[in-house]
C-alpha cells in the first residue's frame, strides 16, 4: 500500500466516531494558531492606544469603514449560502455564490486600499509613528489574509466549475467557508477595536 | 507483506517523503547536528570564559557566539529533536500507519535546513547578538544578521505550528481500536500537552518578531523609545511564547522517562493518570507565567505577585511527576541499561534544575540573580541536565526500533558516565557564581569569579569528548550493530508489537487495544513476546 | 454528522436572518457612534454588539452550533487566552 495513497477512512475511525473530521479538525486548529497570531498584533496596537494616545484614529473615516465591514459580512453571507447550494447538489447557485464572495472580497480590497491612501495623503503612513506603524500592520496583514482567502475562493471557484467539488465532495468548500468566516470574525474585532472605540 | 524497509535506501532521508518514520529520523539527525554545532559555539564561549579577560574572542564577536549558542541549541536542537520524537513514535504508539497530514509532516521538516542555513547566514552576515531574547532596542539597532535571524525563528515557529496541527489531530482521529485516551502512553500525553502549547504560543512569537523585522527594514515604530515605542511590550510579546517553549521543551521529555522507568524497573507506572495530568496542567499553567521573566523591568510591582504564586503552582503537577516516577521505581526489578542510566541522571539533575525555578521564582531572590550565572545554571539543569538527558534516554531505548540495531552498552555507560560527571561540573559552580553576582552574557568578568569558570570550562570540555563516544557508538551499531528483536526490551507500548524497524505501513494488522500500556504483572497484560510480531534476523 | 439534516443541507433561510442580524448591528453600532454616545457607555455597548456578531457567525456560519463541541473548545480556549494576553500586556 503506498504511502502516499489518500488516507483511508478506516483510519481515522477513531475520529468518526465522535463526529469529527480530520480536515476541520486541522481548520479549526489552523484558526486557533492564526487567533493567537492576530491577538499579538491585536494586544501591540491596544498597548499603544491605551498608554500613549491615539491622537490621529480622529483622521480614522468610521463610516466608509463602516459601508466596508458591511461588504464583509455580506460575503459571509454569500460563502454560507454557496456551502449550501454544493451541499444540496445546485452547482449553477454555487458558482454563483462563489462568484458573488469573491466580487465581495474584492471590494473590501478595494475600499482598505481607498482608506489607506486616503490617510497617507494626511500624512499617517506606516513609518510616520506609533499609530501608523501598529495600524497599518494590523490591518495590513487582515487585508493579506482577504487577499488570500479571494485566491483560494478562485481555486475552489475552478475546482467547483471542473466538477471535482460537488455535493459528495464539498468539504472543501466547508474549509474554506471556514477561514474566510474567520477572516471575517477577524475583522469585527478590529472595527470595533480601531474604528468604534475610541 | 513487504519488509522493504530492511532494504530502505539511505537516499529516502535526503528527499521528500511523507513517511513518518523517514521524517522522524530526518529531523532527529539533522537537529542533531545542530546540537554539535551548537556546542562548537558552547566550547568558545567556556574557552574564552575560562580567564576573566577578553583574550580569545572581542566582545562583539563573544555575543554573536553566545546569541548563536542559545538559539541554535533552543530552536534547531532540542525543539525540533523532540519533535522528531513525536514524529517517529506517535502512530506507531497509537496504532496507525501514518500521521493525520503526511505531506504537511513532510512540508514540516523540509522548512528546518533552509531555516538553519538562514540562520548560519545570520552569522556571516554580521550576526545577531542580542542574545536568544533579542531585547529591543539592541535588536532593532543591530548588524544585519539579526534580520535573517528573526526571519530563521518566524520560519521554524511556522514549522512547528504545522506539526502541533499534525500531532493534535492524529491522536485525536486515528488511535487504534480500543485504545481510548486513559490507554495512551505518557509520552503521546506529553506530546499532547506540548502541541497545545506550540499552537498557542507560537503565533505571538511570531507576530512581535514581525514588528521586530518590520522596524529594522521599513522603519516602523513599534519599539523605537523616541516616538513612544516601549521594550517592554517586546518582552511580553517574547515571553508570552518563550516562557510555555521551556514547557514545550521538557514535556515531551518528561514522556520519554515516563516510558523508560516502568520498563526498566518491570512494573506498571505509578499515578498513570495523575502523570498525564499534571503535563495538561503544566501547560495550561505555563501559559500564564511568563511575566516572571520581567520583575526587573519596571513592570508594576503589584502585578508582579500573581506571577510569583503561578509560578510556584507548576512545582506541584512537576513534583507529582517526580514522585510517581521514584513510586514507580520503588522496589522495581531494575535493570540499568544505557537508557535507565539517563533516566535516572534526568530525576537528579532535572530536580536541581526544576528546584532552583522556584528559587528564581521568588522576586525578592529573582531581583538578586536576574541576568546572573545563577539563571545561567538553571537553565542548563533543567534543559541539558533534563531535556537532553531524556533525549539521550530516548536514542538508547527506541534505535534497536528505529534502526533494526542494537547500541553497544558498554560504550554507552561510558557515554552516561562522562556525561554526567561534565554536566555537574560544568554548571554547579555556575549557580555559586551567579549568587556572588557574575553577571550572564559576559566576555570579561572580574577575576574573584575564576575559578568557577574554569571548573566550568572543564565540565564542557568532558561534556564535547563525551559526544564522542556516543556518535561512535550510534554510527557503527547503525552500520553493523547486532540485529533487533522486535521488542529488545520487553515493553507493552504498541511500537515493540511490529518488527524492528517497522514495515512501511507500519502494522501488517492494526493491533486491537485491550489494557493500559504499563500494565507489568496485570491480569489484562499481553504476553511478553506479542505472537504476531515477527523478530527479525 | 451524517444523520441529521444540517443548517447547510435544510436551506438558505436560517441563514439569511443570521445575515439581517449582523446589519442591524452593525447599523446600530454605527448609530451610536454617529450620534457620540459617549464611553464608558458607548465602549460596552460596542463590546456587546461586536461580541454577537462574532457569536453570531461563528455559531451559525461556521456551524459550531450543530458541531462537535471540541471545535468550539479549540475556537473558544484561545479567544479567552488572548483577552487574558492583550490585557495584561496593556497593563505591564
Amino acid at each position: 500500500m503506498s504511502q502516499h495513497a489518500m488516507q483511508h477512512v478506516e483510519d481515522f475511525r477513531a475520529g468518526h466516531a465522535l463526529g469529527l473530521d480530520h480536515r476541520k479538525l486541522g481548520m479549526w486548529m489552523f484558526i486557533a494558531s492564526e487567533v493567537m497570531f492576530f491577538g499579538g498584533l491585536i494586544a501591540a496596537y491596544l498597548h499603544y492606544k491605551y498608554r500613549l494616545g491615539f491622537p490621529e484614529a480622529a483622521e480614522l473615516n468610521v463610516v466608509l469603514v463602516g459601508i466596508n465591514t458591511m461588504v464583509l459580512l455580506t460575503s459571509s453571507y454569500t460563502v454560507v449560502s454557496a456551502l449550501a447550494a454544493i451541499r444540496q447538489g445546485r452547482q449553477g447557485r454555487f458558482i454563483a455564490w462563489l462568484l458573488l464572495t469573491i466580487l465581495l472580497g474584492v471590494a473590501f480590497l478595494g475600499g482598505q486600499i481607498y482608506e489607506f491612501a486616503d490617510l497617507v495623503r494626511q500624512g499617517v503612513t506606516l513609518t510616520s509613528g506609533v499609530f501608523g506603524s501598529s495600524f497599518f500592520t494590523l490591518t495590513g496583514f487582515h487585508g493579506l489574509h482577504v487577499a488570500g482567502g479571494v485566491l483560494w475562493a478562485i481555486v475552489t471557484l475552478v475546482r467547483g466549475l471542473r466538477g471535482t467539488l460537488n455535493a459528495e465532495h464539498s468539504m472543501a468548500v466547508e474549509i474554506f467557508g471556514l477561514y474566510w468566516h474567520f477572516v471575517d470574525i477577524v475583522w469585527i474585532v478590529l472595527f470595533t477595536q480601531i474604528y468604534l472605540i475610541v | 507483506m513487504t519488509t522493504a524497509s530492511a532494504s530502505v535506501s539511505w537516499r529516502r532521508y535526503f528527499w521528500w517523503n511523507t513517511d513518518h518514520k523517514v521524517i522522524g529520523v530526518q529531523y532527529i539527525v539533522t537537529s542533531f547536528l545542530f546540537f554539535i554545532l551548537g556546542g562548537a559555539l558552547a566550547m568558545l564561549v567556556r574557552s574564552e570564559l575560562a580567564t576573566p579577560a577578553t583574550d580569545l574572542l572581542d566582545g562583539s564577536t563573544f555575543n554573536q557566539v553566545m546569541t548563536n549558542h542559545g538559539t541554535l541549541m533552543i530552536f534547531l536542537w532540542i525543539l525540533p529533536v523532540l519533535a522528531g520524537f513525536g514524529n517517529y513514535l506517535i502512530p506507531l504508539m497509537i496504532g496507525a500507519r501514518d500521521m493525520a497530514f503526511p505531506r504537511l509532516n513532510a512540508l514540516s521538516y523540509w522548512i528546518i535546513p533552509p531555516a538553519g542555513l538562514l540562520m548560519i547566514a545570520s552569522f556571516f552576515a554580521g550576526g545577531a547578538e542580542a542574545g536568544w531574547t533579542a531585547y529591543v532596542p539592541l535588536s532593532i539597532g543591530g548588524p544585519p544578521g539579526q534580520t535573517l535571524w528573526a526571519l530563521s525563528v518566524m520560519l521554524l515557529g511556522i514549522s512547528g505550528i504545522f506539526g502541533a496541527i499534525n500531532f493534535l489531530t492524529t491522536v485525536i482521529m486515528m488511535r487504534a481500536p480500543g485504545l481510548t485516551f486513559w490507554r495512551l502512553p505518557l509520552f503521546v500525553w506529553g506530546m499532547i500537552a506540548t502541541s497545545l502549547l506550540i499552537l498557542t504560543a507560537t503565533p505571538v512569537l511570531t507576530s512581535g518578531l514581525i514588528m521586530v523585522a518590520l522596524d529594522r527594514v521599513v522603519g516602523t515604530h513599534f519599539f523605537t523609545v523616541t516616538s513612544g515605542g516601549d521594550p517592554v511590550l517586546w518582552q511580553n510579546l517574547f515571553w508570552f511564547y518563550s516562557h510555555p517553549a521551556v514547557y514545550i521543551m521538557i514535556l515531551p521529555a518528561m514522556g520519554i522517562i515516563s516510558e523508560i522507568f516502568p520498563v526498566f524497573a518491570r512494573k506498571p507506572i505509578f499515578g498513570y493518570r495523575m502523570i498525564a495530568m499534571s503535563s495538561m496542567a503544566i501547560a495550561v499553567l505555563g501559559l500564564t507565567v511568563w511575566a516572571h521573566h520581567m520583575f526587573t523591568s519596571g513592570m508594576d510591582p503589584r502585578l508582579r505577585v500573581p506571577y510569583m504564586v503561578s509560578s510556584m503552582v507548576i512545582a506541584v503537577p512537576t513534583g507529582i511527576k517526580i514522585f510517581s516516577w521514584l513510586a514507580t521505581i520503588w522496589y522495581g526489578k531494575l535493570r540499568f541499561t544505557t537508557s535507565m542510566l539517563f533516566a535516572l541522571g534526568f530525576i537528579s539533575m532535572f530536580l536541581i534544575g526544576g528546584l532552583t525555578g522556584i528559587f528564581l521564582a521568588a522576586i525578592p531572590v529573582d531581583l538578586h540573580v536576574h541576568d546572573t550565572y545563577f539563571v545561567v545554571a538553571h537553565l542548563h539543569f533543567v534543559l541539558f541536565g533534563g531535556s537532553v538527558s531524556a533525549v539521550y534516554a530516548g536514542l538508547y531505548y527506541w534505535f534497536p526500533k528505529i534502526t533494526g540495531r542494537m547500541l553497544d552498552e558498554k560504550i554507552g555507560r561510558t557515554h552516561f558516565a562522562l556525561n554526567f560527571i561534565g554536566t555537574n561540573l560544568a554548571y554547579l559552580p555556575m549557580f555559586i557564581a551567579g549568587l556572588m553576582g557574575m553577571p550572564r552574557r559576559v566576555a570579561a568578568y572580574d577575576p574573584s569569579f575564576t575559578s568557577y569558570n574554569q571548573w566550568a570550562t572543564l565540565g564542557a570540555l568532558i561534556l564535547a569528548f563525551s559526544t564522542m563516544p556516543f556518535l561512535y557508538n550510534t554510527i557503527v551499531s547503525w552500520a553493523r550493530g547486532p540485529k533487533a528483536a522486535a521488542n529488545p526490551w520487553q515493553a507493552q507500548t504498541l511500537e515493540w508489537r511490529t518488527s524492528s524497524p517497522p514495515p512501511l505501513e507500519n502494522f501488517s494488522e492494526i493491533p486491537i487495544v485491550t489494557g493500559g500500556p504499563y500494565d507489568y504483572g496485570e491480569p489484562s497484560a499481553p504476553a511478553a513476546e506479542p505472537a504476531a510480531a515477527p523478530a527479525a534476523g | 454528522m451524517q444523520g441529521r439534516a444540517t443548517q447547510a443541507e435544510k436551506g438558505r433561510p436560517g441563514y439569511g436572518v443570521i445575515f439581517l442580524g449582523l446589519v442591524f448591528l452593525t447599523a446600530i453600532e454605527l448609530g451610536i457612534s454617529g450620534v457620540r454616545i459617549l464611553p464608558p457607555l458607548s465602549t460596552v455597548l460596542y463590546l456587546l454588539f461586536s461580541g454577537m456578531k462574532v457569536a453570531l457567525v461563528a455559531a451559525f456560519y461556521m456551524h459550531l452550533r450543530e458541531d462537535n463541541r471540541l471545535y468550539t473548545a479549540v475556537f473558544v480556549l484561545p479567544v479567552l487566552l488572548l483577552l487574558v494576553f492583550a490585557l495584561l500586556t496593556i497593563a505591564i
